[in-house]
C-alpha cells in the first residue's frame, strides 16, 4: 500500500476543524464603522418563517373570470411595492398565471413588538390606489433597500391636486423606442386613458406644459415626468432621458395598470408563525442536533475505536460543509432559506451520514479478523467498501433532487398544480442532498487519508484500534 | 469477532406475520377511524393563541361560533415550555369544521371578541393556518405525482441496477419491499391518528430511497457469494450467509439514523413542536422498517422464488435427472420445512453468468434433501475468522 505520510492526518484534521470552526462562527470584522461579514457564518443563515415567524399568503383575485396575465402581474407589483414600502425586503413572492394566485411569504420584521398577520395581510391586499397629481412635493424622502431614494407622502398643491386616478388609465404598456440622442433601442411606456381621462388630461397637460406630473401608488411616488406637449388624443407616452430597462418600463407599467384593477384581492390561504414559536422551535432543534452529534460520535468511537475517532472528525468536517452549503460561505454557493425540516434533514444526514465510515471500517475490521496485515486490511476495506457507498448515496440522491424539484418554489409539477404553500420540505431535499455530497467528500476522502497517515504511527499499529483482534 | 448466525429463511413465516398484523392493525384502524388530512392538503381553519389566566373552551366554542357561525373544537395545551427562555404558555387551538378557509376579516373578528370575554387574557396568534380546498387538493395530487414519479425513477434505477444481481424477479421483491416500507410510514400516520401532511410525502421519499439503498446492499452480497461460495448451502444458506454478514453495517446505520431522529422525536414533542413530531416519529417507523423489509422481507421472498423456479422446472424436466450430478452436494442446505422438504438446489436462470465455478445446472429432481441443522455455521464462511 502507499504510504500515506504522517502528518497528513493533522493537516487534514487540522483543516477539518478551520473548516468547522468558520463555518460555524463565520468571519466578520469592523470596516469602519460598519460591521462587515467577510465569512458567512450559522449566524448569517437566513431562516425560513416558521423559525423567523412570519406569513404565508396567498392572494387571488376576487372574480369568477380568469384574470390576465398584465392583470396579475399588476396585483404582483402593487404587493411588491408595499413589502419594500414597510421595510420588508427579505419577501418572496411567486405568481401563478394559470391558477391565479399570488403567493406571497415574508418574515416577521424583528423589530416589531406585536405580532399581527392579519393587519399585515390587509395593508397588503388593499386595493391600489393610482394617482397623477401636480408637481412632485413630498413630505418624506427615504432611502430605499436598493439605495435609490423614496418619495412619499405627497403635501402642498402635490397632495391637494388629483389629476387622474387609477380607473382613468385604460392601459399602460412598455413599449420598444429608439433614443434620440445615442440611439439604443430602449424602453418607454405607453399611456392609454379613457375618454373620462383624456378630458381631465388634456385640461391638465396644457396647463402644466413643462411641468412635472407625478404618478404616486398609495402615497409613494412611481415616476414623475415631465409634460412635453399637450395631450388631447388620451395617448401618450413616458421617456426618460437614457431611456427604461425592459424590467424597469414594465416595472412602471404594472403598477401604473394596478389602479385600474377590475378585482379585488382575496386572501385564500393564510399560513402564520408567531417569531417567538419560531425561536423556540430552532432552540429545540440545535439542541437536539448537538445531543444527536454527540451520541453518534460516541457510538463510533465506542464500536470503532480509533477508526471511530477519525470518522468523528470526518463527521465534523461534513456537518461544517453542510453549515456552509446553507448559510453562502462559498461566494459561488448562494445562500438558503432554512426551515425546521431543513434542520431535521440536518441532523438525519448526521445518522445517515456516518454510513460511508460504518462500511469501509466494517470491511477493515473483518479483513483483520481474517489475519490481514493492518496496512492490507485498511487498503481492501477501503477498495472492496467504495461501490456499496457508492450505491447508498445514489439512491437517497435521486430522492433529495425530486424533493427539491418538487418543493421547490417554481417547479416542474407547477405547470400542472400551480405553484405551491408549502416550501419548507424544500429545504429538507436540500439538506439532504448536500448532506450525502458531504457524506461522500469526508466519509470516503478524509476519512481515507487519515486512516492510512495515522496508520503510519507506532502507538495506531495496534489492530485492535481497528477493531480486530487483541494482540 | 462476532458473526451473526441469524435464520432469516427459516424465520420467514415469523416476519411475514409481523409484517402483515401490521399492516392488519393498520388497516383496522383506517376502516375505524379513517386517515384525516391535514389543512394543507384539505382546506380548512386552524388557529393556535397563546393566553394568560383561565380560559373555559366550551365557552370559548360558543363564542367563535356566535362570531363567525362555523363550529369550532377549542383544545387547551397548558404548560408548552419554550427552548428558548424559561418561561411556559398555556395555548388554545382552535379548529375550524369543514374545509373552507377562513377570512382575514373573520379571523380579526374572532380575535376581537375573545378579546372583549377575556380582557385580560392577551389572546397571541402562535400559529394559525387557512387554506382554500382547491388549493389543499392540487397541493394534494401534486404531492402524490411526486410519490409516483420518485417511485417510477427508483424503478428504472433498480431494472438497471439489478439487471446484475437477480433480474426482474429480484427487481420486484426490491419493489415489494419498498411498498412495504411506504406502508408502514403510512400506517404509523393512521395509527397514531395524524393528519397526512407535507411531512408524510418527505418521509415516504426518504425511506424509498434509503430502503432501495439497503435492499440493493443485501442482494448485492448474495450476488458475490453465489460467486465466492457457490450454492452449496442452497439458496436459503446463501441468503442467510449474505444477510448475515451485511447485517453489521445494516444494524449500525439504521441505528446511528435511527438514533439522530429518535432525538429529534424526543426533544420536539418535550417542547410540543408539532411539525417536528410528525416528522420525526414516522421517519423513525420508516428507517426502521427500511433495514427491516430488507433483510427480512425482500431475502427471503428472494430464495422462495428462486425455489418455486426449481421446483417448477424440475417438475417439467424430470429425465433431466442425472446432470444434476455436477452440481456440488446439497448435503447441508437447511432445515427442510414442509415447503422445502423436495426442494431442489437452484438452477441459475437469470443469473447465468455469475456463476463461473459451476459448470452445469443442478437439476436435481425431486430427491429430498438430507436434513441437517445448524449446517451453514460450519460451511460458507468466507471471511469471518
Amino acid at each position: 500500500m502507499k504510504r500515506v505520510p504522517k502528518p497528513v492526518f493533522f493537516i487534514v484534521a487540522l483543516l477539518i476543524l478551520l473548516l468547522a470552526f468558520t463555518s460555524i462562527f463565520g468571519i466578520s470584522g469592523q470596516n469602519g464603522d460598519n460591521p462587515t461579514t467577510y465569512i458567512k457564518g450559522v449566524k448569517d443563515i437566513r431562516w425560513g418563517i416558521d423559525i423567523n415567524g412570519g406569513v404565508e399568503t396567498t392572494f387571488s383575485p376576487a372574480t369568477k373570470t380568469k384574470a390576465t396575465k398584465e392583470q396579475m402581474d399588476s396585483a404582483e407589483s402593487i404587493i411588491k411595492l408595499r413589502m419594500v414600502n414597510n421595510n420588508i425586503t427579505d419577501y418572496e413572492v411567486y405568481t401563478d398565471y394559470n391558477h391565479d394566485r399570488i403567493i406571497v411569504r415574508f418574515p416577521w420584521k424583528s423589530d416589531e413588538k406585536t405580532f399581527d398577520p392579519q393587519k399585515a395581510i390587509n395593508e397588503l391586499s388593499a386595493t391600489a390606489l393610482v394617482t397623477f397629481r401636480e408637481g412632485r412635493e413630498c413630505s418624506t424622502q427615504t432611502t430605499g433597500s436598493d439605495g435609490q431614494p423614496v418619495y412619499q407622502n405627497p403635501k402642498g398643491v402635490t397632495a391637494s391636486d388629483i389629476i387622474l386616478q387609477g380607473n382613468d388609465v385604460k392601459s399602460a404598456k412598455p413599449e420598444l423606442t429608439q433614443n434620440n440622442t445615442t440611439g439604443k433601442a430602449t424602453y418607454q411606456i405607453a399611456l392609454q386613458l379613457s375618454d373620462s381621462g383624456t378630458k381631465k388630461f388634456a385640461v391638465a397637460t396644457k396647463r402644466l406644459k413643462n411641468q412635472t406630473i407625478s404618478i404616486w401608488m398609495d402615497n409613494t411616488m412611481i415616476s414623475w415626468p415631465t409634460v412635453d406637449d399637450v395631450i388631447t388624443d388620451g395617448n401618450c407616452v413616458i421617456n426618460s432621458p437614457n431611456g427604461f430597462s425592459a424590467s424597469d418600463a414594465s416595472a412602471l407599467a404594472n403598477k401604473i395598470n394596478a389602479g385600474a384593477l377590475p378585482f379585488k384581492l382575496t386572501t385564500t390561504s393564510l399560513n402564520s408563525i408567531n417569531p417567538t414559536l419560531g425561536r423556540s422551535s430552532l432552540s429545540a432543534m440545535k439542541l437536539a442536533g448537538i445531543i444527536a452529534f454527540a451520541l453518534v460520535a460516541l457510538f463510533m468511537i465506542f464500536v470503532f475505536r480509533l477508526q471511530g475517532l477519525v470518522a468523528d472528525i470526518s463527521l465534523l468536517g461534513q456537518v461544517a460543509l453542510m453549515f456552509a452549503a446553507i448559510s453562502g460561505y462559498f461566494p459561488f454557493v448562494h445562500s438558503f432559506t432554512m426551515t425546521l425540516p431543513g434542520i431535521a434533514g440536518i441532523i438525519l444526514s448526521i445518522g445517515m451520514g456516518v454510513d460511508a465510515n460504518i462500511i469501509a471500517a466494517t470491511r477493515i475490521r473483518e479483513e483483520l479478523w481474517a489475519g490481514k496485515t493492518l496496512d492490507l486490511a485498511i487498503a481492501n476495506g477501503n477498495k472492496h467498501s467504495f461501490s456499496a457507498i457508492f450505491d447508498g448515496n445514489i439512491t437517497t440522491a435521486i430522492v433529495a433532487i425530486i424533493l427539491m424539484l418538487v418543493f421547490g418554489p417554481s417547479n416542474i409539477l407547477s405547470a400542472i398544480f400551480g405553484v405551491s404553500t408549502t416550501g419548507t420540505i424544500y429545504s429538507f431535499g436540500y439538506t439532504l442532498l448536500v448532506g450525502i455530497i458531504s457524506n461522500f467528500v469526508f466519509g470516503v476522502f478524509t476519512t481515507r487519508l487519515m486512516t492510512k497517515s495515522i496508520s503510519g504511527f507506532r502507538f495506531a499499529r495496534s489492530k485492535w484500534l481497528y477493531g480486530g483482534p487483541k494482540e | 469477532m462476532k458473526t451473526f448466525h441469524m435464520k432469516f429463511y427459516e424465520n420467514r413465516k415469523i416476519f411475514f406475520s409481523i409484517s402483515l398484523a401490521i399492516i392488519a392493525i393498520g388497516l383496522i384502524f383506517n376502516a375505524i377511524f379513517g386517515v384525516r388530512l391535514d389543512i394543507n392538503f384539505k382546506g380548512g381553519a386552524m388557529i393556535k393563541y397563546s393566553y394568560m389566566g383561565e380560559i373555559e373552551p366550551a365557552k370559548v366554542e360558543s363564542i367563535v361560533h356566535k362570531t363567525v357561525g362555523r363550529t369550532v373544537s377549542a383544545t387547551v395545551s397548558k404548560n408548552i415550555k419554550s427552548a428558548s427562555s424559561g418561561q411556559t404558555l398555556d395555548n388554545v387551538t382552535l379548529s375550524f369544521a369543514g374545509t373552507d378557509s377562513l377570512s382575514v376579516a373573520n379571523q380579526q373578528a374572532i380575535q376581537k371578541s375573545l378579546d372583549q370575554v377575556y380582557p385580560n387574557a392577551n389572546f397571541q396568534i402562535v400559529e394559525s393556518s387557512s387554506v382554500n380546498p382547491t388549493m389543499g387538493r392540487s397541493f394534494f395530487l401534486k404531492c402524490l405525482v411526486a410519490v409516483l414519479i420518485a417511485f417510477l425513477l427508483l424503478d428504472i434505477y433498480i431494472a438497471i441496477r439489478f439487471r446484475r444481481i437477480g433480474g426482474t424477479a429480484a427487481s420486484v421483491f426490491a419493489i415489494v419491499a419498498l411498498l412495504h416500507d411506504v406502508a408502514m410510514v403510512y400506517f404509523t400516520f393512521v395509527i397514531f391518528r395524524l393528519p397526512l401532511d407535507a411531512n408524510f410525502i418527505a418521509v415516504v421519499l426518504t425511506i424509498l430511497g434509503y430502503s432501495l439503498n439497503d435492499t440493493i446492499v443485501v442482494y448485492d452480497r448474495i450476488r458475490e457469494n453465489r460467486r465466492l461460495l457457490g450454492l452449496k448451502a442452497g439458496y436459503g444458506g446463501l441468503v442467510n450467509i449474505s444477510i448475515n454478514q451485511t447485517f453489521t453495517r445494516s444494524v449500525y446505520t439504521s441505528g446511528t439514523t435511527f438514533l439522530s431522529v429518535a432525538v429529534v422525536f424526543i426533544v420536539a414533542n418535550f417542547y410540543h413542536l408539532n411539525s417536528v413530531t410528525t416528522f420525526a416519529l414516522p421517519m423513525m417507523i420508516g428507517v426502521l422498517s427500511g433495514a427491516y423489509s430488507s433483510i427480512c422481507i425482500a431475502g427471503p421472498l428472494y430464495v422462495m422464488w428462486e425455489q418455486h423456479k426449481v421446483k417448477v422446472r424440475a417438475a417439467a424436466l424430470p429425465e433431466k435427472h442425472e446432470k444434476a450430478q455436477l452440481s456440488e452436494p446439497v448435503s447441508a442446505a437447511k432445515p427442510a420445512s414442509e415447503t422445502t422438504a423436495k426442494k431442489e438446489p437452484e438452477k441459475e436462470t437469470a443469473v447465468k453468468q455469475e456463476t463461473p465455478k459451476q459448470g452445469g445446472k443442478p437439476k436435481q429432481a425431486a430427491k429430498p434433501r438430507p436434513k441437517s441443522k445448524g449446517k451453514q455455521k460450519s460451511k460458507g464462511k468466507k471471511k469471518k475468522r
